[in-house]
């Protein structure tokens, strides 16, 4: 299964190295910058720099089509249905009954099907060069309460867990002769109970467990707790957030102030 | 003072109808490798939660009796307080080891208590260095073997300095490699740092040969208590009780049985090797005095 | 020539297994071309440590996987055409953690629920619970929630619940881990009993004072390849070959290899055993 949390890959590129407080920052930036560009070329100048950006991250071209499939496949339902919806502006290409397809309708969509595809892109980049832990480090530094974080930090660290004894307790079902794909909507649901209990129980015993190991390392013992691993941010994180701001920041003011059409 | 001193200590968890100890009294001196041999439901896990005080803080239930951990009551303390002095490894590899990473894992519990981040830096190399796992910092614990997460479950134990280490059968969900990994760990504690150990477990075979005493246990009482040689001398007994006598035992309580002698009593592979040569080699034929 | 015709046609093939190669999704090559054939009636250990590819090549006989390349046969057809729920007629598998299955509110409905998922019409079931009941001792707690049970007794269920589906080969994937030693003796008596009425027990495990005290055949595992196929006695003189298999021979074996000067063989697997002939050195040689 793949699972969007687990797209991190070690690597040794600029990306990767940069602070993740520095590309959370850009992340958001840039997602705010793609809701706000409403231009056609704009957003396609947008998605290309996602695009060196992707490259800069030695990103297997595979890895990324597999990861962001389920984005292509939006993105092209929304090109193909937003005609549909929208209905205004001229010329208009097709008028049958109920149907009213215009050209300006037509471009509306795919420039909001562009604005997905570089939310999307954007997004898993970071998520591909900035590993769990300093994804979550960085939300800490940035004022997330440590019990959050570590809220957080310990339900990431056993997805895989739980869905391998997810695995484990089907596969124990099935050798018991259970066949999920069968049957109604009420009599499958009524098979996944087989799952589901095994499941929860287990969740609940390693939850037990887990809290009495938290407290024999005297967690909560005291407020002002030490973090051994710190972010600092160097020469070259300040470098790449003013870069950041300013490639950002400069087209928002050219809109908005000088009203370009971006 | 005593590592850890229960007298006449009895308790009943929580919604539970049975006693899972009745007055119990133990003792542990400090520097003592102490294993705790019993079945499921004789009672040693829930001595193991009373020596870091998880029970009665952690796990409610009727607690009578006198418990002092380094002299301390129990009772007095939290567990917080007591996790300076004491460590716990719990059987379950998984649900012990919560962080991202090794590093993480062994630092946590430092952290939690404000040590400066250079001691931090300095504890983590050597706990992870004493269990076999230096280099090992930045792997995340769901790639780890079992034998692997144990050792790294002892090893965020190690990093907050204690004077005891207390393991509730760690061993329980390894395989052969991971077992001797496991013990091969604890005897180098025992020898080289001296740290006081509680161990509890079902099967003899490798404790046996270091630990100083042996308290053996049965529905929540303590059967005996002394040196291995002296409480597992009688394999049956053991068996009947529910815990598996070191093979080698077995083989000497047969040799007594068909001598009718009481002087073979065996613990390790080695020191079978050595009576059972010494008979063969110096009389001829085994019994010809 | 009429007598060894005989002979052969009442050996029944059950399983075979050619050239198996598995490799797990993420590359992992688990099994490296494996092959043995298992008839009726056997009592086989299946050893090696974690990651030996023990636990892949049993989940390849019921069908829980397929095979990446070669074949496995179950009565003669090739487990690839045949989906798990048929299988689950003819090999039964009791995982190594029953928490992961138990799920009924009581332990008879538990055991039923294999049989009915078989098919089986309700009197056929009736019989084979009560059989299933029987066989793992649990009358006393047929009415209890399987949860609220102690871990021996939960053990017994879910193999109680595999007996119920009355299999012709039972897996069972380390079933004393966790077990005293009294109930462990007691769960593989039953076993011992089961194979007596003809059904082929497959045990999995890296306990090897179990095998050495059970199995009449060991296949040694490790790293995706079968090292030895052979009678516990030819397992367990290769000290060697075991320890290779990250596995560690019972104490009597080791202590029999350190004699072999004294004449002690050194396929030594029981106390007993060690101890007859330690008496007899000096009288005999």
């Amino acid at each position: 299964m793949v699972m969007f949390i687990d797209l991190y890959t070690e690597a040794n590129t600029f990306l990767h190295r940069l602070d993740p407080r520095v590309k959370i920052f850009a992340v958001l930036l840039l997602s705010v910058l793609a809701f706000l560009m409403t231009n056609l070329y704009s957003l396609l100048l947008l998605l290309s720099f996602i695009f060196l950006l992707l490259f800069l991250s030695r990103a297997k071209w595979s890895k990324t089509y597999f990861a962001l499939k389920f984005v292509l496949r939006l993105m092209l339902l929304i090109v193909v249905l937003w005609p549909f919806f929208d209905r205004t502006g001229t010329p208009i290409l097709l008028d049958f009954g109920p149907v009213q397809i215009t050209e300006p309708a037509i471009w509306r969509g795919v420039t909001s099907a562009l604005r997905v595809g570089c939310l999307a892109s954007v997004w898993y980049i970071l998520m591909f060069t900035t590993s769990q832990r300093d994804l979550v480090l960085a939300l800490v530094r940035f004022g997330l309460r440590f019990d959050y974080g570590l809220t957080i930090a310990v339900s990431l660290r056993f997805f895989p867990t739980f869905v391998s004894t997810i695995d484990s307790i089907t596969d124990a079902q099935k050798a018991r002769g259970l066949v999920f794909a069968q049957g109604g909507l009420l009599e499958r649901s009524k098979k996944y109970v087989a799952v589901l209990v095994p499941a929860v129980v287990s969740a609940l015993r390693m939850a037990d467990s887990l809290s009495l190991a938290l407290q024999s390392r005297a967690y909560g013992a005291r407020f002002d707790r030490t973090y051994l691993r710190q972010l600092k941010m160097q020469a070259k994180d300040y470098v790449a957030l003013v870069v950041v701001v300013t490639l950002l920041v400069l087209p928002m003011i050219a809109k908005y102030v000088y009203s370009v059409p971006i | 003072m005593h590592a850890l001193e229960m007298r006449d200590v009895s308790f009943k968890y929580k919604g539970s109808k049975q006693l899972a100890l009745e007055k119990v009294s133990l003792e542990v001196e400090k520097g003592e490798f102490v294993t705790l041999l019993g079945c499921n439901g004789s009672g040693k896990s829930t001595v193991c939660l009373l020596a870091n005080g998880l029970i009665p803080h952690a796990l409610p239930g009727e607690l009578s009796g006198e418990v002092r951990i380094f002299g301390e009551e129990v009772r007095q303390k939290s567990v917080a307080e007591f996790s300076t002095k004491v460590g716990i490894v719990f059987q379950e590899p998984e649900s012990q080891l919560f962080c991202m990473s090794v590093e993480e894992e062994v630092a946590f519990g430092p952290e939690n208590l404000a040590v400066p981040r250079e001691e931090i830096k300095n504890r983590v190399e050597w706990a992870l260095d004493l269990v076999g796992m230096k280099g090992y910092n930045d792997r995340s614990p769901f790639s780890l073997s079992g034998g692997q997460k144990q050792r790294v479950a002892i090893a965020a134990a190690l990093s907050m300095r204690p004077e005891m280490l207390v393991l509730d059968e760690p061993a329980y969900a390894l395989d052969p490699v991971g077992r001797m990994e496991l013990y091969s760990v604890l005897k180098e504690l025992k020898e080289k740092y001296g740290m006081t150990v509680v161990l509890a477990e079902r099967d003899a075979e490798e404790a046996a040969g270091f630990s100083d005493r042996i308290v053996l246990m049965d529905d929540g009482k303590v059967i005996e208590a002394g040196p291995p040689r002296l409480v597992l001398r009688d394999p049956g007994r053991l068996r009947g009780i529910g815990v598996v006598p070191p093979q080698v035992s077995e083989v000497a309580a047969l040799m007594n049985s068909r001598l009718k002698v009481s002087r073979f009593s065996f613990l390790t592979v080695d020191d079978a090797e050595r009576a059972i040569v010494q008979e063969l080699s110096s009389k001829g034929r085994p019994g010809a005095r | 020539m009429i007598p060894s015709r005989e002979a052969a046609s009442t050996v029944e093939r059950l399983v075979s297994v050619q050239n198996l190669k598995f490799t797990y999704e993420g590359g992992i090559e688990a099994l490296r071309g494996v092959s043995l054939n298992i008839d009726r009636g056997e009592y086989i250990a299946i050893v090696g440590g974690n990651g030996s590819g023990k636990t892949t090549l049993a989940k390849n006989f019921n069908g829980l996987l397929r095979p990446t390349s070669g074949t496995v046969t179950v009565k003669g057809r090739p487990t690839a055409q045949m989906g798990v729920a048929e299988l689950a007629r003819i090999i039964g598998y009791a995982f190594q953690n029953p928490d992961h299955q138990l799920f009924c509110s009581t332990v008879e409905e538990e055991i039923r629920f294999g049989p009915l998922n078989l098919g089986y019409s309700e009197n056929e079931i009736g019989t084979k619970v009560e059989r299933a009941i029987d066989a793992m001792n649990l009358g006393h707690v047929r009415m209890s929630a399987p949860l609220s049970l102690r871990l021996g007794e939960r053990r017994r269920v879910s193999i109680a619940s595999v007996v119920a589906m009355d299999p012709e080969v039972f897996i069972l994937d380390e079933p004393t881990t966790g077990l005293d030693a009294e109930e462990s003796r007691e769960l593989m008596e039953r076993l011992n009993s089961l194979n007596n009425d003809g059904k082929t027990i497959i045990l999995i495990t890296h306990d090897m004072k179990l095998v050495a005290e059970h199995a009449k055949r060991v296949v040694v595992m490790a790293r995706g390849r079968m090292l030895l196929d052979s009678d516990p006695r030819g397992a367990f003189s290769d000290l060697d070959l075991i320890r290779q298999s990250n596995l560690e021979p019972p104490a009597v074996t080791l202590l029999s290899h350190r004699l072999s000067d004294y004449g002690i063989p050194q396929d030594i697997i029981s106390p007993e055993e060690l101890v007859l002939h330690v008496m007899r050195f000096g009288g005999g040689s």
